[in-house]
């Protein structure tokens, strides 16, 4: 879990284009959208297509994208749960 | 409802200066903004010289405090430079107090980014980040200018070719005319992008050298970027006596060729049709204009058809014009705007500024745009013309307060 987490931070930084932030500075638990790491709507888009490049995974439910995409953590918790 | 325009603040950025003062000394030393593009990565850079802004995104990103990790297109950050120093310059701090309107112009909108995205995404379509490609649209970079100045009782984006920013200008005075808003921030703003460079190369109309616009051996324009906003008020405004007036917007005219989808109808048809029609709503005559701010691009087409227009109006009395745009090149959609903070500074200050590079009289006509600058000139009256793609010709006339 703790190397998917380091791994989905490095893919964020690339993939949001965060290019004046470092693993170290995204919280793993903090919200990636709002007051945490400040993403909108256009970010949440590239998280999106992030699962889907990366990972091969689908959002099933639109709705789900919230609670998918709170934090690191919660998106490590995902990616894990769809494997199994 | 109010009948008269006035205007009471000025924006400017474009290669000849970051803002008003800069832009003022390089007009008055005769110091032109076309060189060798170095900012924009493109393979015209070593054979097409262009009036570049010298300054990366990211400088520019410093100069509004925007947070620096967010997608801006270039065209977004010259536009919000520009129309922060007009809202400054009218002494504009309370949005609220007044309905205040924002019309921007634009022909290329975030098109800098667009062609940032393409180049990810033409090797990987999953490549390439969504927030470049948002940028895409015109209404983009009017929108996230209009947020981050705080306006939203109306704001509107025009796209009309090089007439654009006249035709911004033009909607903000009938909207202040007819009691829908109580000022309006109105130019445009565009940036150099591959795009346009290489559209108007494959025009041939782009000069290898510095353009030398009314020339008889002139050859094409240069491209330019940069953005020009002017703050356009009724009288009737709240704090209005203490502000300084720039002069008044006494008459403006949008006519069209319907001609062709780039040249101008030989005989200056719509162009003749735009500057009248703006002498007579200001009711003036031709005899009373002190000076035209051409749109002069240096094309052999557009200045022959200007200088067909000037000849059949003002015929033996030619009134004192030049083209600016040897200094900033030609800026598109934001070239009204500049130029319009141009032509309010000529009347201002009393100055004429003048053609550069003007060598050859045309052959066709017996008149010659100024060369020198003219100082204490009593100007009371100026005319600046913007003349687009598409036959779309715009006039506006400036009038001492």
């Amino acid at each position: 879990m703790e190397e998917l987490i380091a791994k989905l931070k490095n893919e964020i930084i690339a993939q949001l284009n965060l290019e004046d932030k470092t693993p170290g500075d995204i919280q793993t638990d903090a919200p990636l959208f709002g007051d945490g790491l400040g993403l909108d709507s256009i970010d949440a888009l590239e998280l999106i297509v992030l699962l889907e490049k990366n990972y091969g995974l689908k959002l099933d439910k639109p709705e789900d994208g919230k609670t998918v995409f709170h934090s690191v953590r919660s998106m490590a918790e995902f990616i894990q749960s769809r494997k199994k | 409802m109010p009948n008269k325009i006035y205007i009471t603040g000025l924006g400017i950025i474009s290669a000849i200066g970051g803002n008003v003062e800069e832009s003022l000394h390089a007009l008055l030393e005769s110091r032109t903004g076309v060189g060798k593009i170095s900012i924009l990565k493109t393979a015209l850079s070593e054979t097409h010289p262009a009036a570049e802004v010298k300054k990366t995104n990211k400088e520019l990103v410093s100069l509004t405090n925007l947070p620096e990790n967010k997608f801006y297109s270039r065209t977004m950050l010259l536009g919000l430079i520009a129309a922060r120093q007009a809202l400054t310059a009218a002494r504009i701090e309370k949005l609220n107090e007044a309905r205040t309107g924002f019309i921007s112009a634009t022909s290329v909108g975030g098109m800098d980014r667009t062609e940032v995205f393409y180049e990810s995404f033409s090797k990987d379509n999953s490549r390439g980040h969504l927030h470049d490609i948002i940028t895409h649209d015109c209404g983009e970079s009017t929108e996230a200018i209009a947020a981050q100045l705080g306006i939203n009782d109306f704001v509107d984006t025009i796209s009309t070719a090089c007439s654009s920013s006249a035709n911004a200008i033009m909607l903000g005075a009938k909207m202040i005319k007819h009691g829908l808003l109580d000022r309006v921030i109105a130019g445009g703003t565009d940036a150099l992008s591959k795009f346009t460079l290489n559209g108007f190369n494959s025009l041939m109309i782009l000069d290898r050298q510095p353009c030398q616009p009314f020339d008889d051996k002139r050859r094409g324009l240069n491209m330019g970027e940069g953005a020009g906003y002017i703050v356009l008020e009724s009288d009737k405004n709240p704090g209005f006596d203490q502000k300084e007036i720039f002069g008044e917007l006494s008459g403006y005219a949008n006519t069209n060729d319907a001609y062709h989808q780039t040249a101008s109808s030989p005989d200056a048809r719509g162009a003749i049709m735009a500057m009248t029609q703006a002498m007579e709503m200001a009711k003036l005559s031709p005899s009373q204009i002190d000076y035209i701010n051409a749109h002069g691009t240096g094309t052999p087409n557009n200045d022959l058809t200007e200088e067909t227009a000037i000849n059949n109006i003002f015929g033996e009395r030619i009134p004192p014009f030049s083209s600016t745009k040897a200094f900033t090149g030609h800026t598109l959609a934001a070239a009204g705007g500049i130029e319009a903070v141009i032509s309010l500074l000529a009347m201002k200050h009393g100055f004429i500024f003048p053609n550069l590079r003007y060598e050859t009289k045309m052959k066709e006509f017996e008149f010659s745009p100024v060369t020198e600058l003219r100082k204490q000139m009593k100007l009371s009256h100026v005319l600046s013309n913007s003349f687009g793609f598409g036959g779309n010709n715009s006039s506006l006339l400036f009038s001492k307060a």
